[in-house]
């Protein structure tokens, strides 16, 4: 995105313009938090596993709700214009809507519905709204990295009409049921993208009768020229120059090596992920939609947080890849876990910073979220999507925030709800003590949770393919100490203890139960500078010392640069 | 006999006394150091002034910031919290969420309880409030004896599944009653909050248990100062929900307490809207430092239990504690007349969220205050005089105002003029308030055109006309004594208090019975309270709500529940949630189950009467309006405005817009194409003839 000087404005326009700007931003929000409050699946509801936004009639982002995580805001961004390839825009007539969950295209798994509708003024095209959430089942072996391809994920759909000239698709919508586990909830869903993109259209197009617009074109204009202004100005402050880091992740059942090389140059940040290791067999590739979300936000968020999410701020990020590689997978590779790959992306975009920026980027952090997804067969099935949280990596002039998810934007699942919508027990949910890493600021810690069946009788199947950091933990940065690696393990009635190591399958058998210690954050500056009234604090609140329950629990080694 | 209002806010305490035949105002600052010496001085001046004593007083209506302000400012009691083995730091993880996804910087509230106070006990309940383990007499002691060596000041109890069985909750509370001594108080996170959701049960709870040993001590503190002056009436307390306690009552449960002022300016805009009729009424308070918008239809407030106290970055959603308690539902906007105006890193006009507040104030202040606020704008407009604010005791500084606006705004914004600057900042706060009143009316599948607009509060009466306008709102209500409204509501609440429950269960197949039981203990305890308050043979009457949503959804609506008939059958609530589920987000999903999340019940006394304060009729002509020039952003220059007293008004007075209507606490802008007359009552109509674009 080229950034265009704002044409002379008068008084009245630059006060109108704002006001439109602020109003636009408003309409996503309120959209994000009407699907907010309808969608279903207690992970999705809890965490705000969705986003929404307004675009122009080409298709360019002009705002977007924050509400969400990176991984869908950040997406979205390039749905529209994806989208609009198949179904060209000059096809598209009033009570139409796109709907599609093509990994590709939309958030990078088949999970994530991306709808699509455009917005008519006066019998023109004047934009889109568009909006994405995760659906709870979606078909094929649910959640989990085992599926060989993306055809044994799940159903999947290309870029169709979900209503066409006001018309419902109600064979498509039988489709999606026929493949769901929980048809209804996955057809409701649907229809609130849509009806959610309906309200929004009405709010924009009100907009617009306000303040006789005819079109959107000089208001995009404002907003492009003035984010790409300010985000541009924001990576001027950074020194130019070419910076390189690498990470290994424990991998599906081998590490995985991801590399970057981020040149700053003339206001611009480009990023070439070149090097990583290829796409694997197995569900945690990641499709390049998703790597680039993750990676620009990791960049936006050190850098130029200040501008708010449009094509022009996050058009002076770029991040590309060679193809084939895990965070460029191509169809059909696998990709339902493709955030274990895609949240370590922030950690190795601010590990460049840093060398840029020396002091004043946050150290490591837990990385991906571990999703607990727990099922049982027998007479009453039921399959549960839960968070464990692990520590953020401590900041500049604080410690890291304590089992909090970064890069993600989800919570958790609260344990008197969890255990009321799935027959199970959580006996344990709390800190890890002595997990974050030492620090003139602590690294956040990681927790330990043990859950069990309700019933005595009963075994568990558990998906570990979300359990990442189980080898090494996250790194502490100027001076730090690392964070504790996470542990998981299965606890069996006899005291025999089971440890998690891939990402694979596991049975927990009736009366055993699952126990995982989440990853810390890793410190910032060196130990001996912390504040003695901060080492005091943590003493007195137990916070120190692994706890004596976990006797297979190692204490945080030294670090990787002590 | 008298009635008197006493609203302790953060700089001013406001008392208002009901003779029975008018009402009077009378405003003095706060003592924080001792808020009830402060309350004494204004009650003792306000009698003095009408040559009544406390003897002639039959009640005084009470509402207080104070349990929020120790919250803000973390001066609570020494809290132990005691919760189930295994999870001692659901208080500290919280949502485990970051409330600004790209704030890396960003810090949460820090936990009412640190972790050494934060104490466990070997039990557990399941979610059918099956006991799973109990905890043994030996456990109990051990617990009790560890929480007494932590010498506490205040104990909060907060086991899992509680509200499902309180059991476990029970038992430790008499261990604790056996080993504490007789002043450190209990509570229990059923009775405070019997909700599902351990964060925020346990957050209720703790903050409860916290504010009380203060607020005992201040409530009892002002009791017995105002007896000791003779008063032998009664003393009830304004709680966040919008009806009035007992001082037991108060003591026992605090934390309703936290919202009373914001209650009580809602509780007004109840009572107008029932005295001039309007169905549906867009509340708007506007202060010092934010605004707050509240909906009222058919008199009733929207009411809600999700709620956030003291937050504590940048006053971000999502940066304070949770308090499940009922409260009137507000919307909360960082603008007020306070708010900082600047150009952001964007190039924008931005006002708020950082107020200059009371001191140094606004730059016009004249006391050291340098940057550019919504009243410099006001007063740069040509809206407020720099002679007649706070009736004529202070002078506004118009050049200091203008100063401002050139250095923070006009110039980095590249405006022709500081009018045009300080149009642009009245706009961005003027649309703040509208979008928060869109977005709000948006979740509630409300139609904005459809409502009036009162304005109430120091600063909303020179905005009302202007948001109005935006939300396709023509006729703005000012009610009288408009500056003290909060006050006014206190007097105008009903006793009321409300229970809740969780209470999860599939529609289908509910029947008449099955909630009878819960519903009649519930009502048993709600009009046990309210009795308290009330004369003998008082009628007192009951709403229910249900919540209901459809199965594997989050969110819940509310629903109104036919007490004869109580979910007399699943279907007719399930039609009555379809049809608000049809409103709200436009489609409805008929193959999903719908199930019940909870109840609620209020049990409501009698309203209270209350004087109107109709201006004089006045004879013959009014005198001749004096000129103004305000500056006028359609007109890109300055239009003239008649400038008229609002006492000078007279009952029934019609004028055409543009005007300038000072009073004692505030001052009400008419717009071009608006007109005002004053109604009989004495409250302010603004109406607009013609539907605005």
């Amino acid at each position: 995105m080229k950034a265009e000087h704002p044409p002379a404005m008068d008084d009245a326009a630059i006060i109108s313009a704002t006001v439109m700007w602020n109003r636009l931003i408003s309409v996503c929000e309120e959209q994000a938090n009407a699907l907010l409050r309808v969608a279903f699946g207690a992970v999705v509801r809890e965490a705000g596993d969705l986003s929404a936004g307004v675009f122009d009639a080409q298709g360019r982002m002009m705002a977007q709700a924050v509400t969400g995580t990176p991984g869908h805001v950040n997406t979205m961004a390039r749905s529209v214009v994806a989208m609009l390839r198949h179904v060209p825009a000059e096809t598209l007539r009033e009570g139409d809507v796109l709907v599609t969950n093509d990994p590709w295209l939309g958030a990078g798994h088949i999970f994530d519905f991306v709808v699509v509708t455009p917005v008519f003024h006066a019998r023109t095209l004047v934009g889109f709204m568009a909006s994405t959430c995760h659906v709870v089942d979606v078909g094929g072996i649910g959640w989990s990295a085992e599926a060989r391809s993306v055809f044994e994920e799940g159903v999947l759909i290309p870029v169709t009409r979900l209503r066409a000239g006001g018309r419902l698709n109600e064979d498509l919508l039988r489709i999606v049921a026929a493949n769901s586990r929980v048809p209804h909830e996955a057809r409701g869903d649907i229809i609130s993208l849509m009806t959610c993109n309906d309200e929004g259209a009405r709010r924009l197009q009100a907009l617009m009768e306000e303040y006789a617009l005819p079109d959107l074109g000089p208001l995009a204009d404002f907003i492009f020229a003035r984010s790409a202004q300010a985000a541009e100005a924001a990576i001027r402050e950074l020194p130019e120059g070419r910076y390189r880091n690498e990470a290994e992740l424990d991998g599906y059942d081998s590490p995985i090596r991801l590399c970057a090389e981020m040149e700053i140059r003339d206001g611009r940040i480009r990023v070439s992920l070149a090097g990583s290791s290829p796409a694997i067999a197995k569900g945690i590739n990641c499709p390049l939609t998703y790597t680039q979300a993750y990676a620009s936000f990791g960049i936006r968020a050190a850098v130029a947080a200040h501008v708010p999410n449009n094509a022009a701020s996050l058009g002076l990020v770029e991040v590309d890849a060679p193809p084939g590689l895990i965070v460029s997978a191509e169809w059909p590779s696998p990709v339902t876990a493709r955030h274990v790959v895609g949240q370590a992306l922030p950690d190795l975009m601010l590990g460049c910073l840093a060398q840029a920026i020396p002091g004043k980027v946050l150290a490591e952090s837990a990385g991906a979220l571990w999703v607990l997804a727990i099922s049982g067969d027998g007479a009453r099935p039921f399959a549960s999507l839960n968070v464990a949280l692990g520590g953020m990596g401590a900041r500049p002039d604080a410690d890291g925030l304590s089992t909090t998810a970064f890069p993600s934007g989800v919570g958790s699942v609260p344990v008197e709800v969890a255990e009321t919508v799935a027959p199970l027990v959580y006996r344990r949910k709390e800190f890890a003590p002595g997990s974050g890493g030492a620090g003139r600021y602590r690294g956040g810690l990681g927790q330990q949770i043990e859950v069990a069946a309700a019933e005595d009788d009963r075994a568990l199947h558990l998906s570990a393919a979300a359990f990442e950091r189980l080898t090494t933990g996250a790194a502490g940065r100027e001076g730090g100490a690392d964070g504790a690696p996470g542990r998981a393990e299965i606890r069996h009635a006899g005291g025999k203890v089971q440890p998690i190591t891939t990402k694979g399958h596991y049975l927990i058998p009736p009366g055993a139960s699952l126990w995982v210690q989440t990853p810390g954050g890793g410190g910032f500056g060196p130990g001996a500078e912390r504040a003695p009234e901060a080492s005091a604090r943590d003493a007195r609140h137990g916070l120190l010392d692994a706890d004596p329950d976990s006797t297979t629990l190692q204490r945080p080694t030294g670090g990787k640069t002590p | 006999m008298s009635r008197l209002a006493v609203d302790i806010g953060g700089t001013f305490t406001d008392v208002v006394l009901d003779r029975g035949s008018e009402l009077l105002a009378h405003k003095v600052l706060t003592t924080p150091d001792a808020p009830e010496r402060g309350a004494m001085a204004g009650v003792t001046e306000i009698l003095a002034q009408e040559g009544l004593e406390l003897r002639d007083v039959a009640m005084v209506v009470h509402g207080t910031t104070l349990a929020t302000n120790a919250l803000i400012e973390r001066r609570g009691a020494r809290t132990v919290l005691v919760t189930t083995e295994g999870f001692r730091d659901i208080l500290e993880m919280g949502y485990e969420r970051r409330f600004d996804q790209y704030d890396l910087n960003l810090r949460l509230p820090e936990p009412l309880v640190p972790r050494d106070l934060r104490l466990t006990l070997p039990e557990r309940m399941n979610a059918a409030g099956e006991v799973l383990r109990a905890p043994t007499n030996a456990e109990l002691a051990e617990t009790a004896a560890r929480v007494a060596a932590a010498q506490p000041d205040a104990v909060a109890i907060g086991l899992l599944h509680a509200y499902a069985n309180p059991a476990h909750e029970a038992l430790l509370a008499e261990a604790l009653a056996a080993h504490l001594p007789g002043e450190v108080t209990i509570c229990k996170s059923h009775e405070v909050s019997p909700e599902i959701r351990e964060y925020e049960r346990l957050s209720t709870v703790c903050a409860n248990a916290y504010v009380r040993p203060l607020m005992q001590r201040y409530l009892r503190n002002f009791d017995t100062a105002l007896r000791r002056q003779g008063f032998g009436g009664a003393l009830l307390l304004m709680l966040s929900g919008g009806g009035l306690t007992t001082l037991e009552q108060a003591c026992r449960i605090p934390i309703r307490l936290v919202e009373s002022g914001p209650a009580g300016g809602v509780a007004l805009a109840a009572r107008v809207a029932r005295e001039i009729d309007a169905p549906r009424l867009l509340a708007l308070d506007m202060g010092g430092t934010t605004a707050k918008i509240a909906f009222v239809e058919n008199g009733t407030p929207d009411r809600t239990r999700r709620f956030e106290v003291a937050r504590a970055w940048r006053d971000m959603k999502g940066s304070g504690l949770p308090v499940r308690v009922p409260t009137v539902e507000l919307v909360e906007i960082g603008a007020g007349g306070g708010s900082i105006a600047h150009r952001d890193a964007l190039g924008r006009i931005a006002v708020g969220p950082r107020s200059a507040g009371a001191e140094p104030g606004p730059a016009c202040y004249g006391r050291g205050g340098e940057r550019a606020t919504v009243t410099d704008a006001n007063l740069a407009l040509g809206k407020l005089r720099a002679d007649r604010f706070a009736r004529g005791r202070m002078t506004l500084d118009t050049e200091a105002a203008r100063a401002a606006i050139a250095a923070d705004v006009q110039a980095p914004m590249g405006l022709s003029s500081v009018e045009w600057a300080a149009a642009g900042i009245c706009e961005l706060g003027e649309e703040a308030m509208a979008n928060a009143a869109r977005v709000h009316a948006a979740e509630r599948g409300k139609t904005l055109a459809q409502f009036q607009l009162l304005a109430s509060g120091g600063a909303a009466p020179l905005h009302a006309a202007r948001i109005a306008t935006k939300l396709g709102i023509t006729r703005v209500i000012v009610p009288t004594l408009a500056g003290v409204g909060s006050a006014v509501g206190f007097l105008a609440a009903p006793v009321a208090y409300e229970v809740a429950r969780s209470i999860l269960r599939p529609l289908r197949g509910l029947h008449g019975g099955t909630l009878a039981e819960e519903l009649e203990r519930m009502e048993a305890e709600a009009r046990a309270v309210v009795a308290g308050a009330l004369p003998a043979q008082a009628d007192i009457r009951t709403e229910v709500h249900a919540e209901l949503r459809y199965v594997g959804q989050g969110h819940a609506l509310q629903v109104p529940l036919e007490r004869a008939s109580p979910g007399a059958d699943g279907a007719a609530l399930r039609d009555a949630f379809e049809a608000l589920y049809e409103t709200v987000y436009n489609v409805t999903l008929p193959d999903l189950e719908v199930e019940l999340v909870a109840l609620s019940l209020t049990a409501i006394g009698p309203e209270p009467d209350l004087p109107a304060s109709p201006p004089p009729a006045r004879q013959g002509a009014a005198a001749k309006a004096q000129q103004v020039a305000v500056f006028d952003p359609a007109e890109g220059a300055p239009v003239p405005h008649a400038l008229r007293a609002r006492p000078e008004l007279a009952l029934c007075d019609a004028l055409p817009g543009p005007a300038i209507l000072p009073e004692d606490q505030t001052t009400t802008h008419v717009p071009p194409g608006w007109q005002v007359q004053v109604h009989p009552l004495g409250h302010l109509i603004l109406t607009c003839e013609e539907a605005p674009a």
